[in-house]
């Protein structure tokens, strides 16, 4: 039976793009800083 | 989708009749907060992360997420999941570049709505700009408030096996009835608060049933035969698209992005968050949601067209994985999300477009009502009025309506996303640049759209040309009667007309109607803005 595969853009569309995503924002709320006085 | 007996039917109307309850009952405790203006319109800028992050995502979409992104990869496959990058680089402008500059820049304007933002960021002496952006909200939003109450209307009667014309009907009645009484009682922070609810709602549908869908299937490596075995196509992040049309497809769904800064029903969620360090939670809160949303909904399509082999309609996936899968008590949970992706956008739109006639129209360009109280009746007043002419609209399928629908997004987002980037990143705009990009912007968006299609509309859009020119001669007549123009108004009005001209010459020249508006649209109003406000003063 013939095997299929995702292509490497499929791949990247998928789940590199996403994960790559959650990973950036992840590591920009931590090295934003401390968190101060909250301005109102 | 296949027969439901009937006692899954009746299980499902239950939790149905259950989440109407919760609504209401939201409502009702939000009412009890909600004392004046502010209160009514901003939640007197209190929400905290969750309530601003997940009612800011909840609020931009629509049923589409939850049926149309569906569909898009039950038809595509991989291919079809582009909108969701999209939509993230959308998500991440908003919540990175808008929120942390938008709200103490509201704060300190003390602004209400997206039109107070731009009214106090350059001047409206003579409320020009207050009344052109009143205008376009009011425009697409009410074609938006009609359209989604008659997506609720289809989904409440399949959801409650209400059948024909009638069942339709009761299906409308009731999603505006709940949804009117919620936003009316408690305004702003109603809003919030059912989004919260309804926006978790949707992220656990789109969570759960994905996964569970999968595993039933046999894992991944079987979902991704499965799609293969259809079409090889279907693994591919092109399908079956070559050469310009692949492009212009990519270009265009990344281009929806752009829409998202222009939002009022979105963007005000920032505005009415607590301080700086709700913002910056918020900016998580709402990524997550974002991926676990759009991820979650194009897995759900794959999944359907594997596992759904003879649905014919790729966007009713969901709910048949849900009636096929999952216990009836469990598919009417998900049966209620699909409801509250859609009902959770009616209520931000109802409200933006009763703000947009109580407060900007009524209190700050007549005068009227500036005391707290009045402020509010007025409020809720106006949103009982909104909501009846949208379920009128709806019954009535005014078909007129229903085409503004098609610019509403790229319109809202033309108009209004390049100038909130402006206002709050540049300082190169001035009133005049501000005037001409909100009129280049919508005017572009209809021009490219009916463009898009010049066989259907080719009679319309053959005139559109001149339409634009007719336009602009009008707008510069009422404005020039009214003593409402400066000479500058004049010659943004004049570079707006030119602007959407030659983006009419563009379509036919070019044969670039494929392109999705919303990027030309957006790009020539953010060009006009510079344009203008380079050659004008903010002198009258």
């Amino acid at each position: 039976m013939e095997q299929f595969n995702l292509s490497l853009g499929a791949h990247l569309l998928l789940w590199v793009f996403p994960l790559a995503l959650i990973i950036l924002v992840f590591v920009e709320n931590h090295f934003d800083g401390p968190e101060g006085e909250p301005r109102q | 989708m296949t027969p439901i007996d009937s006692s899954t039917m009746t299980t499902v109307a239950a939790v149905m009749v259950v989440y109407l309850g919760v609504l209401l009952f939201i409502g009702w405790r939000a009412a009890r907060r909600t004392h004046g203006g502010e209160d009514f319109h901003l939640a007197g800028r209190s929400l905290g992360a969750w309530s601003a992050g997940i009612s800011s995502t909840a609020s931009s979409e629509s049923g589409w997420v939850t049926l149309g992104a569906v569909g898009m990869t039950f038809a595509h496959g991989v291919s079809g999941l582009w909108y969701a990058p999209g939509c993230l680089l959308g998500y991440l402008v908003n919540v990175y570049v808008v929120a942390p500059r938008l709200r103490p820049l509201s704060a300190d304007q003390g602004s209400v709505t997206l039109t107070d933002i731009i009214t106090r960021r350059w001047g409206d002496p003579r409320n020009v700009l207050r009344v052109t952006a009143t205008t376009i909200i009011l425009v697409c939003m009410m074609g938006y408030v009609a359209a989604q109450m008659t997506a609720a209307g289809k989904a409440f009667s399949s959801s409650l096996g209400l059948e024909g014309r009638t069942g339709y009907l009761f299906g409308i009645i009731i999603g505006a009835v709940v949804i009117t009484l919620v936003t009316s009682l408690g305004g702003f922070r109603a809003v919030a608060w059912t989004d919260l609810f309804q926006g978790l709602l949707v992220a656990a549908a789109l969570i759960a049933l994905p996964l569970y869908a999968v595993m039933r299937l046999g894992g991944f490596d079987a979902l991704v035969q499965g799609l293969g075995s259809i079409s090889p196509h279907l693994l591919t992040a092109s399908g079956d698209r070559v050469g310009p049309i692949l492009w212009g497809f990519v270009i265009g769904q990344l281009g929806i992005g752009l829409g998202y800064p222009g939002m009022p029903h979105v963007i005000t969620r920032y505005m009415a968050a607590r301080n700086d360090r709700e913002v910056q939670r918020l900016q998580v809160i709402a990524m997550l949601w974002g991926v676990a949303v759009f991820y979650g909904a194009g897995v759900v399509g794959l999944v359907g067209r594997v596992m759904l082999p003879d649905l014919a309609d790729g966007e009713q996936a969901l709910m048949a994985l849900a009636l096929k899968l999952v216990h009836p008590v469990l598919a009417g949970l998900l049966l209620a999300a699909v409801i509250s992706a859609i009902l959770s956008t009616v209520s931000s739109q109802l409200l933006v477009a009763a703000s947009a006639v109580s407060y900007d129209i009524v209190e700050e360009t007549l005068g009227k009502a500036r005391d707290d109280r009045r402020s509010l009746l007025l409020g809720r007043i106006t949103v009982v009025v909104v909501g009846l002419i949208g379920v009128l609209v709806a019954l009535t399928e005014v078909r007129l309506v229903f085409w503004f629908v098609l610019f509403a997004w790229s319109g809202l987002g033309a108009a209004f996303a390049p100038l909130i980037l402006l206002a709050l990143t540049k300082n190169a705009v001035n009133r005049h640049g501000a005037l001409a990009a909100m009129l280049t912007g919508a005017g572009v968006t209809v021009i490219w759209n009916l463009g898009r299609d010049p066989v259907a509309s080719a009679a319309a859009f053959g005139r559109s040309w001149w339409i634009a020119l007719l336009a602009a001669a009008v707008i510069i007549i009422v404005g020039e009667v009214s003593k409402a123009f400066a000479p500058a108004d004049r010659v943004a009005v004049v570079a707006a007309a030119g602007l959407i001209a030659m983006s009419w010459w563009l379509v036919q020249q070019w044969g670039l109607a494929n392109v999705y508006e919303l990027v030309p649209a957006f790009f020539l109003a953010g060009l006009a803005a510079l344009v203008v406000s380079r050659i004008t003063t903010s002198r009258d």
